[in-house]
């Protein structure tokens, strides 16, 4: 980030993002064509492509800035590297959310129109999935270690997945969220992550399956 | 030493470990009732669910009152029978709270740096990691600070939002069950719900128990925390840790009759100031919130709850406590009326039934300030309490009275007597009931304040 070149170009890609939440906000919706935008940016269409190729693009950085944003926030508190695996998630969403607050009119222009978001996952948002997992992965792998978390076959392997549903749901729970200082949403993370990971937990469950099995195998 | 106060607060009734099962079992209950709606239905399916709604309300009526047990009679009959509405509803609600899990680590710091724009680490020495202790609405986590102990108090999110929402969910089961037309019960409603929503409101308690706690430090024995402006907010209050133990362990250490005494004065003497010269109490006398330091002093917490006393009310709620009631009868009806107790709407044969009641009332209860000491380790006295709360709830004229009886104002004070008389039987002390000038004057003068 020291060069003079390496930050002309973040300047660029940072002026790109930025010109096009502007514009988001302002028209609430995206840019009629990247030839219009560009010119807005007193830029070349040509150069444009040289940091994006589309407004998906765009708005798939503007999720990934969000995500190393949080990240990066999170990593610089001192007591997160003591965090148990609950608490890193809860610490990741609560510091996301405070993340999304700040883009809250764009992500609201962008994302509480559209029908789909609980069906379809947006295509920009792909990205951001695949880093969360990422993040995920470690926790899940730490809780197994702690034993906060209990192996089952198949089924832990597929806890990235659950997670990241549930990331997905409190950012749709947020975005409806009208209680002051979005409160509910802090109550909506608390409660589900807790879920979660009782869920994750070894439980009753497990036994149960263990009981069910012995009986089958024995009948 | 502060840990047992979820224990403590729930001392009146029973342990909270059973409040709680008695609430599964009542969820089930109405559960069930759910169930039976529709089987029912499926047989005959004009049925409304008028009968489901009473099947529900009685459920949760019966385990509300099971719950309180004796306290409520009390409570009840202090507070007119009907006013025992706010105080289930005050219950439900304190006990959703207190289902409540702990807050966790990640939410704290996010709290704090959304009020202070730091973590608590790095405002204070040491800050515990987990809850030290749960408050009605919130946790207390310890921290150090400069060499001093402090205690750390943080609401859970969402709380003052709930409030309203929460008192609405069981309004329908109170309206059915008490017999009472919904303006009559809004108006205790609106006290109840002004009260919780002032509890919400950290700010406002740092600002009163500094106050009170200022006007009351002359007392003798009593010791108040410190608290920290600058490290509070709307929903963090930070104030100095009070060493100590909570009355019922303190009363496990066998202490002599002399301290408990000179604790039980210390009460008296704060709710006496409070009341007679501040007019505002912390309505609030719960032990939990009495702390008794070793060098024998009396710590008291939490202000959220403090009522404020209109001087019409005070004048005429306790006039009638004065031991010779010598003043005539219209004023005496005056007073009644200004209280509330009766109505132009009642008959005159209610008007003469309910102040008969209410006078007889007044003096058991006002029995305290007749004496210059009293000595509420009389179990005698709080029996009398119970029969009489008894006799007068099974009354048929009261059952069939549709008026909500006693001003919005009595609720609260009712409330503080009944827990201070409480507090003051569990300590077994021998009190000097001091009383105002003008309470203890002989002649029917004209009050003054």
């Amino acid at each position: 980030m020291t060069t003079a070149k390496k930050a002309s170009k973040v300047d660029y890609r940072a002026k790109i993002i930025q010109g096009y939440i502007e514009y988001v906000l302002e028209h609430g919706q995206e840019p009629p064509s990247v030839f219009k935008f560009a010119k807005d940016l007193k830029m070349k269409e040509e150069d444009f492509y040289s940091y994006f190729t589309s407004f998906e693009g765009i708005k798939s950085a503007v999720w990934t800035r969000l995500f190393e944003e949080t990240l990066g926030n999170l990593e610089s508190q001192e007591v997160f590297k003591e965090y148990s695996a609950r608490e890193k998630l809860l610490g990741f969403l609560f510091t996301w959310i405070e993340e999304l607050k700040k883009n809250r009119s764009y992500l609201l222009a962008s994302y509480q129109s559209q029908k789909n978001t609980k069906g379809v996952l947006p295509m920009e948002v792909k990205a951001f999935r695949d880093k969360f997992k990422d993040f995920a992965n470690e926790i899940i792998l730490e809780g197994k270690e702690t034993e906060e978390i209990a192996n089952r076959p198949l089924i832990s392997d597929r806890y990235d997945e659950a997670l990241w549903l549930q990331v997905w749901f409190v950012f749709q729970f947020w975005l409806k969220d009208t209680s002051p200082a979005f409160e509910k949403t802090d109550a909506a993370i608390e409660k589900s992550v807790n879920l979660a990971f009782d869920l994750m937990g070894k439980s009753a469950l497990d036994t149960f399956v263990d009981f069910a099995k012995f009986l089958y195998q024995n009948k | 030493m502060k840990e047992n106060k979820v224990k403590e607060q729930s001392s009146i009734p029973v342990s909270k470990v059973q409040r709680a099962a008695k609430f599964i079992s009542t969820g089930a209950k109405v559960g069930g009732n759910y169930v039976k709606h529709y089987a029912k239905k499926v047989v005959n399916p004009s049925m409304t669910k008028d009968e489901l709604h009473n099947n529900n309300a009685e459920d949760i009526y019966n385990s509300l009152s099971q719950l309180k047990g004796s306290a409520l009679k009390v409570a009840q009959m202090m507070s007119m029978d009907k006013n025992i509405l706010p105080r289930a509803y005050q219950d439900k609600f304190t006990m959703a709270q207190y289902s409540a899990p702990p807050l966790s680590y990640p939410l704290v710091v996010k709290t704090f740096q959304k009020y202070f724009g730091r973590t608590p680490d790095t405002m204070f020495d040491t800050f515990t990691k987990s809850a030290v202790n749960a408050a009605s609405i919130g946790q207390v986590h310890q921290a150090t600070k400069d060499g001093k102990k402090l205690a750390v108090k943080i609401q859970y999110p969402g709380v003052a939002d709930s409030v309203s929402s929460d008192l609405k969910l069981v309004r329908p089961f109170a309206l059915r069950l008490l017999n009472m037309n919904e303006r009559e019960l809004d108006h205790y409603m609106e006290e109840v719900e002004g009260k919780l929503l002032e509890e919400t409101d950290y700010e406002l308690e740092v600002r009163r128990s500094k106050e009170i706690s200022q006007a009351c430090s002359h007392i003798e024995n009593l010791n108040f925390p410190g608290y920290y402006e600058e490290m509070s907010a709307q929903r963090i209050i930070t104030m100095d840790w009070i060493e100590g133990k909570h009355l019922r362990e303190w009363l496990e250490t066998n202490p002599d009759q002399k301290d408990k005494d000179r604790i039980g004065q210390a009460l008296w003497d704060f709710y006496h100031h409070q009341v007679h010269n501040l007019l505002q109490v912390h309505a609030d006398p719960h032990p939990g919130n009495f702390i008794i330091q070793n060098d024998g002093k009396l710590g008291i917490i939490d202000f959220g709850c403090v009522k404020v006393i209109p001087e019409d009310f005070y004048k005429g709620y306790f006039s009638l406590i004065k031991k010779d009631l010598l003043i005539n009868e219209e004023e005496l009806n005056q007073i009644f009326y200004g209280l509330e107790f009766i109505s132009d709407k009642d008959t005159d044969e209610e008007k003469i039934y309910f102040k008969s009641v209410f006078k007889e009332m007044i003096s058991l209860l006002g029995k305290p300030f007749h004496v210059s000491s009293f000595d509420f380790s009389n179990d005698e006295y709080f029996e009398q309490i119970f029969k009489l709360g008894d006799r007068i709830s099974n009354d048929k004229m009261f059952k069939k009275s549709r008026q909500a009886r006693g001003s919005r104002h009595g609720l609260y004070i009712n409330r503080t007597y009944f827990g201070l008389y409480n507090l003051l039987n569990q300590l077994q002390a021998n009190v000097k009931t001091t009383k105002p000038e003008w309470l203890e004057s002989r002649t029917p003068e004209k009050v003054e304040s």
